[in-house]
């Protein structure tokens, strides 16, 4: 019996220590597609990485009308003096050298526009998950009814070309919770019915009063849009309120078909890589967003949030410290399959003329300026541009893939 | 039910007008103006002048806050927004800027083009995808179920406009089996009813408009609908994985049923709801998001006529018609797919 005990205690003293994400680790390597994911992943980044830095290329001066459009060839030839693995395009530049340079772009608006995604789409949705099922203090609600004044006011601000009614508004918001006891945890806010016709009220005069100086009928229009705004100003908003808007706006974004988003933005802030990038990361922000606030939703009902809550923490530590650490694995797992979207991503719209800016190696770009040339023949042209963005994009989704595995033991069967 | 449809359909109504207002801002925060763009960067001031006034661009976007300080209430709300609602309830959706035409008899052509190919592309995906899912599950962690869930990966990983390049390599310009682009052959006629070549010529009875048509198809069905097929055989697999754990499907097991009986009649029902989830969004994806293979198969649907080049040129009209169209379009496959809960699954149950 001792003996037994005895080699229990052993084992589990001589298992060596393994922190969460060793754990993790652990598991990703020992799968096969995730090892494959990360050698693919890890091929490219290096390449890339490599090229960026000890392989000088300036793709301005990079012509040679001589060698256009050669097929492959691995050794030299009287006819092509030099070699190029992947062939050359219609201005004679190898194909293999700027494959591996386009590396180093859509690598770079790949992790760029998934940290504007993330960076966005994560807070907002930390805001909404967070103060949905947190009751929100006297400060942040002074705060949220002056943006809300705010924002409406900006309606009568316009309507009368005077700035300064906005601010009116937002005074009227912070007043509104000032003059309001305040609420006790857990009791559900009820309408009060006068509070709400004094501030429709007071409301009416803010808008229509200064609006007088305008004109008698901009005093109606402003009048009637102060009533409404100071009536809402009355109601008990919360927390609900600020993650109902945060999601609806989120909503609004996904129900536009995604490509009309990036390229109208695109035409907005003109084509460029750069651009792109914002386009890209803008389109990912709600993905974000309700991955992150449905995390902090469940999360908020976990017994060490409660119990930190009784012991009366506050919520910048609960956030930092209890929620903030436990949405990592999920938006680590969307982002690696995020790179992998930015990826084809930036191709898509390379391909389209709106990324790269001709010259620059981009694969998307470099399909772009090849296609044409398919049914002349040119095949190497088109291949091996495709087959680096197919295989980085495979390669950070069999890394998500396994990472999701491997974060989430519970998952695996 | 009838009660819910109706319901469902009238909250529609803000979610559409949302989707205009939206579209508006976002064509009109698109710096470069239309008349400069259809005139040339060269022209005459007031000849820019006279064309902004004809085409409305003169009028406040949503409302007219000058006029509303003069007293003109009238103009306060005669707004470029106000002026196309009105005729796009008339049934006007106004004139493409730089062609001048008709925008809704542009759609009206357009359009069926892109049905056909969103239909055959999920067709596609629908008769592949759904039995490797199927298959998959029940051979849990067999090869077959690694190779094609690794095919899959795959698949979703592809930049379909490379896809659709290679096909065109392979099939059209070294096979020489396929057209590399268009819908139909110059030399061949058919009678239009639907504007859907293919249902059109098997009305007619029009066999090689037919046969023309679906070779015309078969490169961009297939490009358009790899996607698809790949997250509908991943979504199958898990669905199916799921409920081939319960107790009733071991129970029909030990009845002693055939397992295509098990598969097909037991558990696809109870896995079918995501699935049919997953159908109607990727449905959606097809319409809105064929910019890149029609432009790769010079396939004269709406995606980029309307999403890209439309944008490019700023004419304004074209945007809004195609935009409007296919949120629409969405929000509709989207009510078919709530409303296919019900059919598919009794206990749920819409009042």
């Amino acid at each position: 019996m001792t003996e037994k005990n005895l080699n229990d205690a052993d084992v589990i003293i001589g298992r060596k220590h393994r922190s969460l994400w060793g754990d993790a680790w652990q598991r990703l390597i020992s799968s096969n597609t995730a090892r494959l994911g990360l050698v693919i992943v890890a091929i490219f980044v290096i390449s890339a990485v490599f090229a960026h830095f000890f392989w000088e290329y300036d793709p301005r001066i990079d012509l040679d009308y001589s060698l256009k459009l050669k097929p492959p060839n691995l050794s030299p030839t009287e006819e092509i003096p030099s070699i190029h693995p992947f062939g050359t395009d219609k201005l004679g530049r190898d194909i293999f050298r700027r494959v591996v340079h386009g590396g180093w772009n859509s690598m770079r608006v790949g992790l760029v526009a998934v940290g504007i995604s993330l960076l966005i789409g994560g807070m907002l949705g930390l805001l909404a998950g967070f103060y949905e099922s947190m009751p929100v203090g006297r400060v942040g609600l002074v705060f949220l009814f002056a943006l809300v004044g705010l924002g409406l006011g900006l309606f009568p601000a316009w309507l009368a070309d005077q700035t300064f009614q906005a601010v009116l508004f937002a005074a009227l918001g912070a007043v509104s919770v000032l003059a309001e006891p305040p609420r006790k945890a857990g009791a559900i806010p009820q309408v009060n019915r006068r509070r709400v016709l004094i501030f429709a009220g007071v409301g009416l005069v803010l808008g229509g009063g200064p609006a007088l100086l305008v004109s008698p009928y901009t005093a109606i229009g402003c009048g009637l849009s102060g009533l409404i705004i100071g009536g809402i100003l009355a109601l008990p908003l919360g927390g609900v309120f600020i993650s109902s808007i945060i999601m609806r706006v989120m909503d609004i974004i996904l129900a536009f078909p995604a490509y009309l988003l990036a390229i109208a933005i695109l035409a907005f802030l003109g084509p460029g890589l750069d651009r792109a990038m914002i386009a890209i990361g803008f389109v990912g922000i709600p993905i974000y967003a309700r991955l992150v606030r449905s995390t902090v939703l469940s999360l908020t009902q976990e017994a060490y949030v409660l119990a930190s809550q009784a012991t009366g923490a506050g919520h910048a530590r609960i956030l930092f410290r209890h929620i903030l650490p436990n949405t990592l694995s999920p938006v680590i797992v969307q982002a690696t399959m995020g790179l992998a979207s930015a990826i084809i991503w930036a191709g898509a719209l390379g391909f389209l003329g709106l990324g790269a800016i001709p010259p620059e190696p981009e694969w998307g770009a470099m399909l772009g300026d090849s296609y044409r040339f398919l049914t002349s023949g040119a095949w190497w042209a088109v291949l091996f541009p495709g087959l680096a963005i197919m295989l980085s994009v495979l390669g950070f989704n069999l890394l998500g893939d396994g990472l999701r595995d491997a974060l989430d033991p519970r998952l695996t069967r | 039910m009838t009660g819910y449809i109706i319901r469902r359909i009238v909250s529609l109504i803000p979610t559409i007008l949302g989707v205009t207002i939206v579209i508006f801002m976002l064509v009109r925060l698109i710096p470069g103006d239309p008349a400069v763009a259809m005139l040339g960067e060269h022209a005459a001031q007031d000849n820019v002048e006279r064309i902004r006034e004809q085409l409305g661009l003169n009028r406040p976007v949503f409302l007219d806050r000058e006029a509303l300080g003069r007293g003109d209430v009238g103009s306060f709300f005669d707004s470029q927004y106000a002026r196309y609602l009105t005729r796009l309830f008339q049934g006007d959706m106004g004139n493409s800027i730089h062609r001048r035409i008709p925008i809704a008899d542009e759609l009206k052509r357009r359009f069926p083009a892109t049905i056909e190919l969103a239909f055959l592309s999920m067709l596609f995906a629908i008769v592949v995808g759904l039995p490797v899912g199927i298959l998959s599950a029940a051979r849990h962690n067999s090869p077959l179920d690694n190779i094609s869930m690794i095919l899959s990966l795959v698949g979703v990983s592809m930049p379909i406009f490379w896809l659709g390049l290679m096909e065109i390599m392979l099939f059209a310009v070294f096979l020489k089996w396929l057209p590399v682009g268009g819908r139909l052959d110059h030399a061949i006629q058919v009678e239009t009813i639907t504007n859907l070549i293919v249902l059109d010529s098997l009305l007619t009875g029009n066999w090689t408009a037919m046969w023309d048509a679906l070779k015309h198809l078969a490169m961009p069905a297939l490009a358009l609908g790899t996607i698809p097929t790949a997250i509908i055989a991943r979504m199958t697999r898990a669905s199916m994985l799921d409920v081939l754990q319960s107790d009733y499907i071991r129970t029909a097991h030990a009845k002693g049923l055939r397992e295509i009986v098990v598969l097909y009649r037991h558990a696809l029902k109870n896995a079918f709801l995501p699935i049919i989830t997953t159908i109607g969004i990727q449905m959606g994806h097809l319409l809105a998001g064929a910019v890149l293979t029609e432009t790769i198969f010079a396939w004269p649907g709406i995606g980029k006529w309307g999403l890209y080049d439309a944008i490019v040129g700023r004419d304004y009209p074209i945007v809004q018609g195609a935009t409007l169209l296919i949120a629409l379009v969405i929000v509709f496959i989207n009510l078919l797919v709530d409303l296919s809960y019900a059919f598919l699954d009794p206990r749920i149950h819409y009042e």
